[in-house]
């Protein structure tokens, strides 16, 4: 096969592929895939690894927003620090 | 008429196809590079433009105020920053679908909401931080921001709107190895080769001790090396590419490939800093680095330091953007995918468009508040983070969704939970930090 052949894309049915050659297709060159079919899933189910995962997660973003919160009534100067 | 079925063997199993486009090889070596040269794009680009303009001036800073000492930092985020993509890579094969509408689906529209505003809103910010290093680099070039800008926002946008992912794919992947050109800067500046590979392997802590700059630095690194956008990014781009089952193990080894050439690049940027530290400048930014850098090492370093911030600010560019795109086309269940014409996806470019032309307008503003928004990016990124990861870790682990074969085996669970509760340590210090100022000692 020449060079140009094998860089080359080209259209091919199951004569032209010599035997014990393979065949590379690109994944957008193929025929698309039956994935995990998430449509018939709900909501993530509480199990108790999640449900305080999301716990520490709801925590964690109070807390920074309180961080937050007092750093900008900091820099407007409503806090008065001890020298 | 029936079509013909053709018995082919496509990345490795045998699959039932009618008339096929492929390439014909005969050995299986072949076989295995053809196929992971075409499965190579996404982990490289989601690696390499996390190397962003914000990076190039952390780590130039880094490099700067602590030399290589923190070369060792480095080394621990490649796996680190390797696990994070690892999980992302096997959602995206297995849903075929990307990260924001997984987490609409499956915990609901509070925390789907939630992580879509913070998303689109931190990636906004960090938008314009990126025109404002082009800004930087082209009145440092001697080109007029005011012409520049707004031609590289015209740039950005053409290169979405060709409708051929693989096009887009294409010409990121050579702007992503343009950025080689780090290695040659690097090697020009004549480091200690045994000073590199001890700083690289032995941790330590700089001279000076553990004071807040170094504090604030060492998350500044955490934080550009892993970002809450690369996660959205590259499970989009993986399900727009249609990677299949069989690709994992390439588009592993394409991520792992990313992550080794993103540090890498990273290193020689802090090499850069260095160079700058040894001849005792003393520098705000890469452009001003760049320029007092080029008395001792010639026009060609300082041309290549400029170029190359705007190579990085581009490719930053480009994969926000798109991040923000696809998460909001995901969520509106808009068509989002680059191989579809503009009239058929126009809710998905209309979003790039007005993401780069409005970034690209506020830069231009005179006396825009461009401090206030780098430290908005920084809140929020560092909010934004950790929860993103304990999404990710929890879709990992949910054999509802994922089936046994793709979940989190253990070992990844104790490698990400490590790593989530180092995440939480680090943005909680950096929240003290606000609190107590002094809780680190100054210096």
């Amino acid at each position: 096969m020449s060079v140009m052949g094998f860089l080359k894309p080209q259209y091919l049915t199951a004569d032209e592929v010599p035997e014990n050659h393979f065949v590379v297709v690109h994944p957008l060159d193929d025929v698309p895939e039956e994935k995990i079919d998430t449509s018939r899933l709900g909501p993530m189910p509480m199990t108790p690894s999640v449900k305080y995962s999301l716990f520490a997660l709801r925590g964690y973003l109070v807390l920074m927003m309180l961080m937050v919160f007092y750093h900008v009534i900091d820099l407007a100067g409503f806090i008065h620090h001890a020298r | 008429m029936q079509e013909k079925v053709l018995a082919i063997s496509t990345a490795g199993i045998d699959s039932a196809l009618p008339q096929v486009r492929g390439r014909v090889v005969k050995k299986k070596w072949m076989h295995h590079l053809l196929t992971f040269l075409m499965v190579f794009g996404p982990g490289l680009i989601v690696m390499e433009a996390d190397n962003d303009a914000g990076a190039v001036s952390t780590y130039i800073q880094a490099g700067g105020q602590y030399g290589t000492r923190l070369l060792w930092l480095l080394l621990l985020l490649l796996p680190t920053t390797y696990f994070i993509q690892e999980m992302v890579v096997r959602l995206g094969i297995a849903t075929g679908k990307g990260h924001a509408a997984m987490i609409y689906q499956r915990f609901g529209r509070w925390w789907g909401l939630f992580s879509l505003v913070d998303l689109e809103l931190v990636n906004f910010l960090t938008l314009v931080t990126e025109f404002a290093a082009i800004a930087l680099a082209l009145s440092h070039l001697g080109i007029n921001a005011n012409l520049g800008v707004p031609v590289a926002a015209v740039g950005l946008i053409t290169l979405v709107l060709t409708g051929s992912y693989l096009r887009w794919e294409r010409i990121v992947v050579v702007l992503c190895l343009l950025d080689l050109s780090w290695l040659v800067i690097a090697f020009k500046l004549r480091p200690s080769f045994g000073e590199l590979l001890h700083n690289s392997i032995i941790p330590g802590i700089p001279a000076g001790g553990l004071t807040a700059s170094l504090v604030f630095l060492v998350i500044a690194i955490v934080g550009t090396t892993i970002a809450p956008w690369q996660l959205f990014f590259q499970q989009s781009c993986i399900a727009d590419k249609r990677l299949r089952f069989s690709d994992v193990k390439w588009a592993r080894l394409d991520t792992l490939f990313g992550a080794v050439f993103t540090i890498i690049v990273a290193g020689c940027m802090m090499i850069a800093g260095n160079a700058a530290r040894m001849h005792g400048i003393i520098f705000e930014d890469p452009a001003q680095m760049a320029n007092a850098l080029h008395i001792f090492t010639g026009e060609g370093i300082r041309y290549g330091i400029l170029l190359l911030m705007i190579n990085a600010a581009v490719l930053g560019t480009t994969a926000i953007s798109l991040s923000s795109a696809w998460a909001y086309g995901e969520v509106r269940g808009w068509p989002h995918s680059l191989q579809l014409p503009i009239r058929e996806a126009k809710g998905f470019y209309g979003t790039y468009i007005a993401c780069v032309a409005v970034a690209a307008a506020i830069v231009l503003i005179p006396r825009a508040p461009l401090q206030l928004i780098i430290l908005g990016v920084q809140v929020l990124a560092g909010i934004m983070l950790p929860s993103a990861i304990i999404f990710l870790q929890l879709l990992l682990n949910d054999k509802e969704l994922l089936g046994e074969e793709f979940v989190n085996k253990p070992w990844n669970n104790w490698v990400n939970w490590t790593i989530i509760i180092v995440l939480f340590a680090l943005s909680l210090i950096l929240a003290a930090q606000v609190v107590a100022p002094n809780l680190f000692p100054l210096s």
